[in-house]
């Protein structure tokens, strides 16, 4: 049975063990934790349960656990964990012994320390970026008065001379000067410097015209420039400031040195994270129970095979809990877990992409991993990348740590792998034509056409495969004749169309087709009242046959990836040809051998794994299946940043 | 013209306007790609298979004009006199799949782009996005598909 029973399991126990307790489900991992107070029977309960809270304790975990995660994130952000391209999928994490673990979770209270070093570090280095940004700025300012060979203190005024620093658009300029001279007599105007937009000038004037200077010049948008803290010539500040910057960088370059010492504790930091995570979410899920005085309870849902060990370890490891489990009742919306033997078990991740499956459905996953394996090899088709696939995913299943469903994925390459190498020697594809070996069976780049009627006639076995297991469906669930209406007759209908396309068979299946067609026409409407809606909506249904011929017909993309891949292969090898001989001619050749042929690997696999899994979803679930369980997540222990290897044994 | 030249414009258009729609599908993935990366490396690794999708129309387009340009001889041995209708053949042949997969392209770039923005929420429905922009895929297939079979079908 694919899809796992589940059963309804109550856990009363007394509140002095309930720590106990959930330490246990936490390491079994094999409970989902229900929420009592929205169970069904909670309003009677009410009178004399009350929900249960979690204990003090899961706040300051909860701060911990975030100081630590800061921490984390500080040195993610300076010293950053390199992950290689793989492990951005998988996740690269820090995998210790328990022993390990124990030790850099005792150490605890060293993250306290850590992460007050942490904080006063990055206060320390949020003041240098400031003052380092705040000397920049001042540099840029003081960079058009570089050549003013008066110190900055030095440009004020006196009793009867006025001075100062201006700065002017520079289509401005011109007439400022023609007007300062047309208009006044006495004045001193030194041009600084200036740049694309800006002219920059000392200014100095008597006092008596003063207003007429203000006048002019804020008629030409002049505005004045000062340095009020500043002495010294722009140039020595600006020697002065650079020295500072240089100061600024040397200090950071210390702090940053400071953080990389704190990195020996990072592996401690990632433990401690992953273990208050834990003990965060066990706390937590206190919040889901009901309790008295003295007595907690637990509800929850156990996968029936599991319930056994689970009542003998709760019975052995606490002294008063009991725990009892009954069927799930029919409205009750219980979790799907999937289980599926041997290599079917690798196409659950195919069925997963799409969705679980609700409860009362079946589980697709063993209908369609052999079309699966039979469509993937048919896109791919060569013998060469087969092997290819197959060693990386044994490779890769040595060399990386992953989870259940990364093994999932591993098993369905190397099964796609074998299943590639399966049909390259039935095409005669080995790295396309690189090495000429026939076909056991047929060319499909020789005969397409023929090819295309395979994969059509592969397609339809399909198709009425899914019908199939929805008519099995029917019958089992009580409804014989919607088997035959629904699936029935659409059978009969679509294999007299097909039998009509054969000249030989072409009366039979006329006469076959409109038995079936009228079989859909008087009982398609069934649904509709009044007669006329109901033969109505069943000569509609007919219209249904669109439906299954697109379906048909998109099982034609088998032969154009599988020809595609042979053709791109092909396509590398003759490029590799071309290149001319010699020793040159030979690298050349072997270079753009590999590439060409790794690239199109990638590509290949890549998109025989989209479609192979689109026919599924759209032309193979469309006839039975349409998902929408809830997953089962159980209670259980989780890690981001660490893995505990299991205990070795012997 | 000869109908050798005709059959290379066909080789030209397969590989020049199915280029183009993977050329914009790919650009509109990456800025989006490029934008959630700035927050969070870690997808680089994701966004790039998303990014590799509408790459696939540039390959179909290459890979028709490869054939073309087989046929006509151009790589391997010596060049083929083709007749004018010849040359037609070879030129309609390669439409289908230079159309569809300048369109196609593109907008199997926008649903991929969308893809990025639900693997920056939900990372682990990644696949969900993929099926949707292969979707998108599905004519381009089949496009690929009428262009070798007309290819093939013609007698040189």
């Amino acid at each position: 049975m694919p899809i796992i029973d589940m059963r309804k399991v109550y856990l009363l126990g007394h509140r002095q063990e309930r720590e106990k307790t959930f330490n246990l489900l936490q390491g079994l991992g094999t409970v989902q934790m229900l929420d009592v107070k929205s169970g069904a029977g909670w309003e009677e309960f009410q009178s004399y349960l009350e929900p249960d809270r979690p204990p003090e304790i899961v706040s300051q975990v909860d701060s911990r656990r975030s100081d630590i995660r800061y921490c984390l994130d500080f040195f993610q952000r300076y010293f950053p964990v390199k992950k290689s391209f793989i492990e951005q999928f998988t996740g690269a994490r820090l995998v210790i012994s328990p022993d390990q673990f124990a030790d850099y979770v005792d150490s605890l209270d060293q993250a306290d320390e850590v992460y007050d070093a942490c904080r006063r570090i990055e206060d320390r280095l949020a003041r240098l970026r400031n003052e380092d940004t705040q000397a920049h700025n001042l540099i840029a300012e003081l960079e058009p008065w570089k050549n003013l060979d008066l110190p900055l203190e030095e440009v004020s005024g006196g009793s009867y001379i006025s001075m100062g620093l201006y700065t002017i658009p520079l289509d401005n300029y011109p007439a400022l000067i023609d007007e300062l001279s047309d208009k006044i007599s006495i004045y001193y105007l030194e041009e600084i410097s200036s740049d694309n937009e800006f002219a920059y000038f000392y200014f100095a004037g008597l006092n008596e015209d003063r207003q007429e200077f203000a006048d002019l010049f804020k008629a030409k948008t002049v505005s004045k420039v000062t340095f009020p803290d500043l002495t010294g010539t722009a140039a020595e500040n600006i020697d002065l400031l650079q020295a500072k910057t240089e100061e600024l960088q040397q200090e950071r370059a210390d702090v940053l040195g400071e953080i990389e010492k704190l990195l020996e504790q990072r592996p401690i930091l990632m433990a401690c994270f992953d273990y208050l995570d834990n003990e965060f979410k066990k706390h937590d899920a206190v919040s889901n129970l009901a309790r008295t005085e003295n007595s907690f309870l637990l509800e929850g849902w156990v996968p029936e095979p599991v319930v056994g060990d689970l009542e003998k370890a709760v019975n052995e490891k606490t002294e008063t809990a009991v725990m009892v489990s009954r069927e799930p009742e029919p409205e009750e919306k219980v979790p799907v877990l999937l289980h599926n033997k041997g290599p079917v078990d690798a196409y659950e991740v195919v069925t997963k992409l799409f969705s679980t499956p609700k409860r009362s459905e079946i589980d697709p996953t063993p209908h369609l991993a052999p079309f699966f394996f039979l469509f993937f090899g048919i896109c791919l088709g060569d013998a060469g990348y087969g092997i290819i696939l197959a060693l990386l995913s044994v490779y890769m299943s040595r060399k990386l740590r992953v989870g259940d469903s990364g093994k999932q994925l591993l098993k369905l390459i190397l099964l796609g792998g074998l299943s590639s190498l399966v049909f390259g020697i039935l095409f005669g594809g080995y790295f396309g034509d690189l090495i000429a070996i026939p076909p056991l069976w047929f060319d499909p780049l020789e005969e397409p056409m023929q090819m295309l009627f395979y994969c059509f006639g592969i397609g339809l076995v399909q198709i009425y495969f899914g019908m199939g297991v929805q008519a099995y469906r029917n019958i089992k669930s009580g409804q014989p004749l919607s088997a035959l209406y629904d699936q029935g007759f659409w059978f009969i209908f679509l294999n007299g169309l097909i039998l009509m396309i054969l000249p030989e068979f072409q009366a039979v299946g006329q006469w076959i087709a409109i038995g079936g067609g009228a079989g859909l026409i008087l009982t398609q409407g069934r649904s509709q009242s009044g007669i006329i809606k109901k033969f109505f909506s069943g000569l509609l249904s007919l219209y249904n046959i669109t439906g299954y011929l697109s379906d048909v017909l998109s099982y034609s993309r088998l032969l154009a990836l599988g020809l595609a891949t042979a053709v791109i292969a092909t396509a590398i090898n003759s490029m590799g040809d071309m290149v001319g001989g010699g020793i040159v001619g030979a690298v050349g050749m072997t270079l753009i051998l590999l590439g060409g042929h790794l690239f199109n690997i990638i590509i290949s696999t890549l998109s025989g794994y989209v479609h192979t899994s689109r026919l599924q979803y759209v032309e193979f679930f469309s006839k039975f299946f349409e998902g929408g369980g809830e997953p089962f997540k159980p209670f259980g222990k989780t890690s981001s940043y660490v893995d505990v290897m299991e205990a070795e044994e012997g | 013209m000869t109908g050798t030249e005709i059959a290379l414009i066909g080789a030209a258009l397969a590989v020049g306007l199915a280029g183009i729609g993977s050329a914009i599908g790919v650009g509109i993935v990456g800025q989006s790609a490029a934008g959630l990366v700035t927050e969070d490396p870690d997808k680089f690794g994701q966004t790039l298979l998303l990014q590799a999708l509408p790459g696939t129309q540039g390959i179909y387009g290459l890979l028709a004009g490869f054939i073309i340009m087989q046929e006509v001889g151009i790589i391997g041995e010596q060049m083929l006199e083709l007749t004018v209708p010849q040359g037609y053949a070879f030129l309609m042949a390669a439409i289908p799949i230079a159309i569809v997969g300048l369109v196609s392209g593109i907008y199997q770039g926008r649903v991929s782009a969308s893809a990025v923005g639900l693997v920056a929420k939900r990372p682990e429905e990644l696949g969900k996005g993929i099926v949707y922009a292969v979707m998108v895929e599905t004519y381009a297939v089949l496009a690929l598909l009428a262009t070798i079979m007309l290819l093939f079908g013609i007698d040189v």
